[in-house]
C-alpha cells in the first residue's frame, strides 16, 4: 500500500464516525418524506446541544482512563439551583437582579460551582482516597439526584426570566443560541484536547498512568481537574437545559447519562481510556439525534429509539474491535 | 571524577514486615559508570526507585550535588536532573514517537497568550536525536503501539541521551534488543558518561556490566556486598559476589 492510500484510510478510519453520520442523512433524506429540509437540520443541531455539552464532561474522564457516572445527576442538581433561585412559579424564589440580564452570568457561575464542587469532590475521592471511580460517581449519580428531589419536594420550578430564555428563543440562522453555546464548547474542548498540555497530559494518563507517572507528570493534579471539568460542563448542560425548559423538575434529564455514553463510545473514545477525540462525541451526539428525529418522522413508537440506541452502542464497539484489525494490518 | 555526584548512605526500605533495603551505602561520581549488579530480589530496582522517586527510603540519606536530597515524586527527580529508563516500558502506546519522547516536558509555543504544543519543533528534535543515535523508524507520528519491542526500547534509550540531566538510571535497558542495538545502546552509554554524566545501569549480563562500567556495586540480600572498579576484578569474583561466596569490600550491613 502506498504511503497515500496509507493516510487516507487512516483519516477514514478515525473519522469513521462522521463518515457514518453522513450516510445516515443521507439515507434518511432520501427515504424518509420531509426529513431534508433545513428545519429538520436545524431541529438535529438544537436536540444535540444539552447531551452534546454533557457528553464533552463524560468523554474528558473517559480519556483519561476513569468514569464519571454522575454528569446526569449533576446536571440536574445545577438546573434545579437555578429553577429554585430564579425561577418565578411553582417552588421558584423568583430572585430577580438589576440590571436584569445580570441574572444570565449569575445563574451560570451558580451551575459551575455546584458542579465544580462535586466534581473535586469526585476526584478527590478518585485520586486521593484511591477509591474506585465507577463507585465513587455512581455514589454521586444516587445522592445528587436525591438531593434534587429533596430540595426540590418532587416539585418543579417554572418560569424563568426573559433575559435568560431568550438565549433559548432567539435564533441566528434558524438554530437558537444556546446550540452555538454547545458547538462552541465543543470547539474549546476539542482545541484544549489537542493542542494544551493538558490535553496532551490527559491522553498519556489515560494511556499509561504508570509511565506519565514516571515522565514526571503530576498525574494527581491532572486527574482532580478532569473530574472538576467533568462536573462543571456537567453543569453547563444543566444550565441549557434550565434554559430550555424554562425551570426544573425533580426527574430532570433523567436518563441521559445512558444517551452520554452511547454518545461517547459511537464518537470512537475507548472505555479503556487513551483514545477518542471530541470532534468524533459531537458527532456521535448528532448521530443520535438524527436518528431521534428520523424515528419521530417516521411515527414509530418512542420506544424504538432505546432499541436503536442500544444497537448503535453495540454497532459502534463493534466498528471500534474492527479498526483495531485494520490498524493492526497497517502497522 | 573524584567529586560525588550521589552519595547513599545506609538506605532501608521497609514493604511491611519485609526489608527489602538493610542499608545501602555508595556513591557516584559525575562521569562515571556503575554497575548495579545482584540476584533476582536483592533489591535492586527498589534502590532504583527510590532515587527516582518512584519509592521513599524508610530511613537514610542521599546527598546529591552535596546537597540533601529526597525526591518525593518523579517529577522532583527530573527536576534535579535524573533520568531514568525502566525495566517494564514507560511508554504510552496510544500516543505517537514524539509524545512519547516529550512525555511530561512537551514544548510549547504562546499563540494569543494561550500556550499551544510546538509539534514542528518536537518533531523535528525527535527526527535529529532518532539519526544521531541511529534508529529507524519508518514515522515518528506512528502510535508505538505500532511499532516492535525492539524499536520502543530505542525510543526510551534516545530519550535517555536526548534528555541526559546530571544522572541516569538505567534498570535492564536492553532486554528487548538484539545484538547490534545492544552494542548500540552501549556505545551510548559511554557517549552519554563522557558529557560528565553519571550512569547507574542494573543488568543481569556479566559481560555487559564489564563492557562499560567503571565501577562494581553488587547488592545482595538488601546490602552492598562489593564495591569495586572494573579493574581490579573478574567475573568469578563478581558472580561470588553475587551468590554470597565471597565477601570482599562489604558496606555497612546495619541489620543484616
Amino acid at each position: 500500500m502506498s504511503p497515500r492510500q496509507r493516510r487516507v484510510l487512516e483519516l477514514v478510519l478515525d473519522n469513521l464516525v462522521w463518515f457514518m453520520l453522513l450516510a445516515v442523512l443521507a439515507i434518511f433524506s432520501a427515504l424518509i418524506p420531509n426529513y431534508f429540509q433545513p428545519g429538520i437540520f436545524a431541529n438535529i443541531v438544537e436536540q444535540s446541544s444539552v447531551l452534546g455539552v454533557m457528553s464533552i464532561g463524560l468523554a474528558l474522564v473517559v480519556i483519561s482512563g476513569h468514569i464519571d457516572l454522575s454528569v446526569e445527576s449533576v446536571a440536574a442538581l445545577s438546573a434545579m439551583v437555578i429553577g429554585i433561585l430564579f425561577a418565578s412559579s411553582g417552588i421558584g424564589l423568583g430572585l430577580t437582579l438589576t440590571p436584569g440580564w445580570l441574572v444570565v452570568p449569575v445563574s451560570l457561575l451558580l451551575g459551575l460551582l455546584v458542579g465544580g464542587a462535586i466534581g473535586a469532590l469526585n476526584g478527590f475521592l478518585v485520586v486521593k482516597v484511591k477509591m474506585n471511580a465507577f463507585i465513587v460517581t455512581l455514589a454521586s449519580f444516587i445522592w445528587v439526584r436525591g438531593l434534587v428531589v429533596a430540595v426540590s419536594g418532587g416539585r418543579s420550578a417554572q418560569n424563568l426570566a426573559d433575559e435568560v430564555r431568550w438565549l433559548a428563543i432567539q435564533r441566528v440562522l434558524g438554530i437558537p443560541i444556546t446550540a452555538y453555546i454547545a458547538i462552541l464548547c465543543f470547539i474549546g474542548f476539542s482545541f484544549m484536547m489537542a493542542t494544551t498540555r493538558f490535553g496532551r497530559h490527559l491522553l498519556l494518563i489515560g494511556g499509561n498512568q504508570a509511565a506519565a507517572f514516571r515522565a514526571g507528570i503530576k498525574v494527581d493534579k491532572v486527574l482532580i481537574i478532569a473530574f472538576v471539568l467533568a462536573g462543571s460542563v456537567a453543569a453547563l448542560a444543566g444550565w441549557l437545559l434550565a434554559i430550555r425548559t424554562s425551570g426544573a423538575t425533580a426527574n430532570l434529564g433523567a436518563g441521559m447519562l445512558f444517551n452520554a455514553f452511547a454518545a461517547v463510545v459511537i464518537g470512537g473514545v475507548s472505555l479503556k481510556g487513551g483514545v477518542g477525540s471530541l470532534p468524533g462525541v459531537y458527532a456521535g451526539v448528532l448521530l443520535l439525534s438524527s436518528i431521534n428525529t428520523a424515528i419521530n418522522l417516521m411515527g414509530l413508537p418512542a420506544h424504538y429509539t432505546q432499541v436503536i440506541h442500544g444497537l448503535l452502542v453495540l454497532a459502534a464497539v463493534l466498528l471500534d474491535t474492527f479498526k483495531q484489525t485494520i490498524r493492526k494490518r497497517l502497522a | 571524577m573524584n567529586e560525588p555526584l550521589l552519595v547513599l548512605d545506609t538506605i532501608t526500605k521497609n514493604f511491611g514486615a519485609v526489608q527489602a533495603l538493610k542499608g545501602v551505602s555508595f556513591s557516584i561520581a559525575r562521569g562515571e559508570v556503575i554497575a548495579l549488579l545482584g540476584d533476582n530480589g536483592a533489591g535492586k530496582s527498589t534502590l532504583v526507585k527510590i532515587i527516582s522517586g518512584e519509592l521513599e527510603a524508610t530511613s537514610g540519606q542521599m546527598t546529591f550535588e552535596g546537597r540533601d536530597f529526597g525526591p518525593r515524586s518523579p517529577s522532583e527527580a527530573k527536576a534535579a536532573g535524573i533520568e531514568t529508563v525502566y525495566q517494564d516500558l514507560s511508554l504510552c502506546t496510544n500516543v505517537d514517537v514524539v509524545a512519547n519522547f516529550f512525555m511530561g516536558r512537551e514544548i510549547t509555543r504562546s499563540v494569543m497568550g494561550l500556550k499551544i504544543l510546538d509539534e514542528a519543533a518536537m518533531e523535528e528534535q525527535v527526527a535529529k536525536a532518532m539519526a544521531n543515535a541511529g534508529t529507524r523508524i519508518p514515522s515518528l507520528r506512528t502510535k508505538v503501539e505500532h511499532l516492535s519491542g525492539g524499536q520502543r526500547q530505542a525510543i526510551e534509550l534516545n530519550r535517555f541521551v536526548h534528555w541526559g540531566g546530571k544522572l541516569v538510571l538505567l534498570d535492564e535497558p536492553f532486554a528487548a534488543l538484539g545484538v547490534e542495538q545492544t552494542k548500540r545502546g552501549l556505545e551510548m552509554i559511554r557517549q552519554v558518561a563522557a558529557r560528565g554524566i553519571g550512569v547507574v545501569i542494573i543488568t543481569h549480563i556479566m559481560q555487559q556490566a564489564f563492557q562499560v562500567a567503571d565501577r562494581m556495586v553488587v547488592i545482595r540480600q538488601g546490602v552492598v556486598a562489593g564495591d569495586m572498579p572494573t579493574n581490579q576484578t573478574n567475573a568469578d569474583a563478581v558472580i561470588g559476589m553475587i551468590t554470597g561466596e565471597a565477601l570482599a569490600g562489604a558496606g555497612p550491613a546495619t541489620g543484616a
